[in-house]
């Protein structure tokens, strides 16, 4: 965990002394709605449909037990008692009153914690892989090159008003977990002839205009690495659009430009900064790494690892939870476990206050007090020794946090919807309860294997569907709620993007990075793709029925139990699956009806 | 014709605002000054649009008060200012010849003047005065004397003095790249 120094304290203490002035200033009637919106903005604050929504940052979705607390009081306080993790690794509260914002940020800022930059027209929390720095297939640590993206694009005096958000992701490791093909900027890990870089990808994204990030730069050397950062948004900052929010997002600029082009024109700006007060310098690297707490491993694991291989054998409700929710660990001995946040009928990503303070003890008791957040909304204790892993299992379950589908199609990705959201075109939540309802029994759900299901609201995904390996889109046409299903998506390389399901998985050696630079689904293999759509929209009470059809097909078709349902659809093409969903007498109504209102 | 109301933040100082932006095609139209067409008489206050001032370079050398340059966000400088390398001489702006450069923030959420300010002072090597005009708020301040703008015109309904004190909100930020609010990189 990185500890901030009297530097890091003051500059968040400076923020909310900032913004509480901006608020005072905004309720006596000083900056009208039209100038706030965007202050309020860059420090976390929506306007929603019941309240305003605070996001806080947890950068990269790292997280201590005493900060987990706070937020627990956060929501007790101030909110309803509970809050929602998000894709991007960060935490939202929907019940707050502005007023009580200045307060809120003040506690956070207690413990390190804020809301900067995570909304707004600016640089946004900096993601990685949930794993980081505990991956047994590391070639870097992420952790501190995020802590070094944080620093350089916190408070950025050139950046702070781009034409649209910009979202860095990094990847340390061999596996990409951190979907850095489909991030404004996604950074590679790479080494070549013994010096470690990485590989720049641009213009990925989701939204209305989903594409894959492009490869830009096959190699920067790390020391490079702020300098081409700022050479790139610079670009992004000038020539970006500015007249349509819409076509505003850099991957817009790339392919206007062309990526040759563009990267080019971040080439010409890099040689005029290259090697200037942001190269970053050795000690720089060894004084930040220096500020993370890091965990101390015990090392005498023999007895630890035959502990736990007796438990797995004696309980088979264990075995099962520690196939899909435990996963390798780089020191023998430990696992990294993830606490689902997915059961049947609690809004995926949901935590109530009191799971937050029994997952901080937790975490203490079972770990070094750390904890991850992922992207597909779930909490990760990252170091847990194998021993330990029964008792904590026990205990997880009394909380009902021991769900055991992490990776199957019960963990599902969605967000908020317009139960919460004034964006939304349609509900996320009952949508997903009735996808999980539907796939209740385990065994089912083991034997269709791996399974990414994401769900969002609206058109701006924050429920991350075009990387679903079945997506699904709210859709509002004449005021009705439509779901729209593509299949096909995924976030990184088609080996794989979870680390393993079990401590049993084999070992993968995918060395492809999250974009192979082309668009196409199924084109090599490596790469993110975005799924593509099967046909007309459905009604709400249509989708479990849809979904059951498209896996009846999967299981009909796969070629072995190996296959995932996402490389028989890219193997298949999705006509066997539109063929099979359409072709049911049950949908012939959806189908008149949604004629003229599919989009 | 001038304003009464001091809102041009200016070496740690409230100052009335004086510039005003010459019109060409105005002052074509009306009476002829100074004998040229296309430039402001020498007097204090003009500040001339970078393609005019660009036009007219030669005319407005050794004049008594110099004009100020004005540069909307989205102007192309490379596109104007020619390629770098062709253009990166050193000595296009002179501060014999060039009051100060302005730029204009026609919205505050557009932060291409952030990425302007910083070209100007590093690559065209302007050392003068640069100036944020336009929708310059107290909250935008901050950034903007970190990007190399030293004077502000601060919009109406935004208090000046409190403009000035904005500009020590944040004590030691982290880019290393960019200075402290009228502190220059070494």
């Amino acid at each position: 965990m990185y500890i901030y120094d009297e530097i890091d304290q003051r500059l968040v203490e400076q923020r909310v002394a900032q913004f509480r002035g901006q608020t005072q200033r905004f309720l006596k009637g000083q900056l009208t709605e039209e100038e706030f919106r965007v202050l309020r903005l860059q420090n976390g604050l929506y306007i929603q449909r019941h309240a305003p929504m605070l996001r806080v940052a947890i950068p990269y979705g790292m997280l201590t037990s005493k900060q987990l607390r706070t937020l627990a009081y956060v929501a007790r306080r101030w909110d309803k008692g509970y809050g929602h993790l998000t894709t991007r690794q960060n935490i939202q509260f929907n019940w707050l009153r502005l007023e009580d914002a200045p307060d809120v940020l003040a506690k956070l800022a207690t413990v390190q914690m804020h809301a900067i930059q995570t909304s707004g027209n600016c640089i946004r929390n900096t993601t990685t892989d949930h794993f980081a720095g505990v991956a047994a297939d590391e070639l870097i640590n992420p952790l501190v090159w995020c802590e070094i993206i944080r620093q350089w694009s916190m408070l950025h005096p050139e950046f702070a008003f781009l034409p649209r958000k910009f979202k860095i992701a990094v990847s340390g490791s061999m596996t990409d977990r951190a979907a850095v093909g489909v991030h404004d900027i996604g950074l590679q890990a790479v080494e070549r002839n013994g010096i470690f870089g990485f590989r720049v990808f641009v213009g990925g994204g989701l939204g209305r205009t989903p594409i894959v990030g492009k490869l830009i730069k096959p190699f920067v050397e790390w020391q490079d690495l702020l300098t081409y950062l700022q050479a790139t948004l610079r670009v992004y900052n000038l020539h970006g659009r500015r007249d349509n929010k819409y076509k505003a997002r850099i991957k817009i600029l790339v392919k206007d430009l062309t990526p040759e082009v563009f990267a080019h024109e971040v080439d010409a700006q890099w040689q005029l900064i290259k090697g200037g007060p942001d190269t970053v310098s050795e000690a720089f690297v060894t004084s930040i790494a220096g500020k993370f707490r890091w965990p101390e491993y015990d090392l005498d694991t023999e007895i630890s690892e035959t502990f736990y291989f007796s438990q797995l054998s004696a309980d088979t409700k264990f075995n099962r939870w520690s196939r899909t929710n435990v996963h390798p660990h780089k020191v023998s001995g430990y696992a990294s476990v993830t606490i689902s946040l997915k059961a049947t009928g609690a809004p995926p990503g949901d935590i109530s206050a009191d799971q937050m303070d029994a997952v901080a003890d937790l975490a203490e008791k079972y770990g070094f007090g750390e904890l991850r957040i992922s992207h597909e909304q779930n909490i990760i204790m990252p170091d847990v020794r194998k021993s330990d892993l029964y008792m904590l299992w026990q205990e997880l379950q009394l909380l009902s946090l021991a769900t055991p589908n992490i990776g199957f199609i019960t963990d599902i990705i969605a967000c908020p919807g317009g139960d919460y959201c004034s964006l939304a075109n349609a509900v996320t939540l009952p949508i997903a309860e009735a996808i999980q309802s539907r796939f209740s029994d385990l065994d089912y759900i083991y034997d269709i294997g791996e399974l990414d299901l994401n769900l969002s609201g609206c058109m701006n995904s924050c429920g991350h569907h075009h990387i679903g390996h079945i997506g699904i889109l709210g859709v509002d046409k004449a005021g009705e709620e439509w779901y729209q299903i593509t299949i096909g998506g995924r976030q990184s390389g088609a080996l794989d993007n979870h680390l393993g399901h079990g401590l049993a998985h084999r070992a993968r050696a995918d060395a492809g990075a999250g974009g192979s630079g082309t668009d196409s689904a199924g084109a090599n293999g490596a790469g993110a793709a975005i799924g593509r759509v099967i046909g007309p929209s459905f009604a709400r009470e249509q989708i479990p029925d849809v979904i059951s059809r498209l896996i009846n097909t999967y299981l009909r078709l796969r070629d072995s139990e190996e296959e995932r349902f996402v490389d028989a659809v890219h193997r298949l093409g999705i006509e066997p699956f539109k063929k099979d969903v359409y072709a049911d007498p049950l949908f012939s109504k959806s189908l008149t009806l949604s004629k003229e209102t599919h989009v | 014709m001038f304003e009464v109301t001091p809102r041009l933040l200016r070496n740690g100082q409230i100052e009335l605002n004086e510039a005003l932006l010459f019109d060409a095609g105005a002052e074509t139209n009306g009476s002829e000054i100074n004998g040229f067409s296309g430039i402001p008489p020498d007097q204090k206050h003009w500040m001339m649009r970078l393609d005019a001032w660009l036009e007219k370079r030669e005319l407005l050398l050794n004049r008594r008060f110099p004009v100020g340059i004005f540069i909307s966000s989205d102007t192309d400088l490379a596109a104007t200012l020619g390629k770098q390398g062709a253009l990166l001489q050193t000595g296009l702006f002179q501060t014999a010849d060039v009051a100060f450069i302005a730029i204009d923030f026609p919205s505050y959420t557009d932060g291409r003047g952030y990425s302007l300010a910083q070209l100007i002072k590093s690559i065209y090597g302007w050392h003068g005065e640069l100036r944020a005009v336009g929708d310059v708020m107290i909250d935008t301040v901050f950034y903007m004397a970190r990007c190399g703008f030293d004077s502000f015109l601060i919009k109406e309904g935004h208090d000046p003095q409190l403009a000035l004190e904005a500009l020590g909100t944040f004590t030691e930020p982290y880019q290393k790249s960019y200075q402290l609010p009228g502190v220059p990189l070494s």
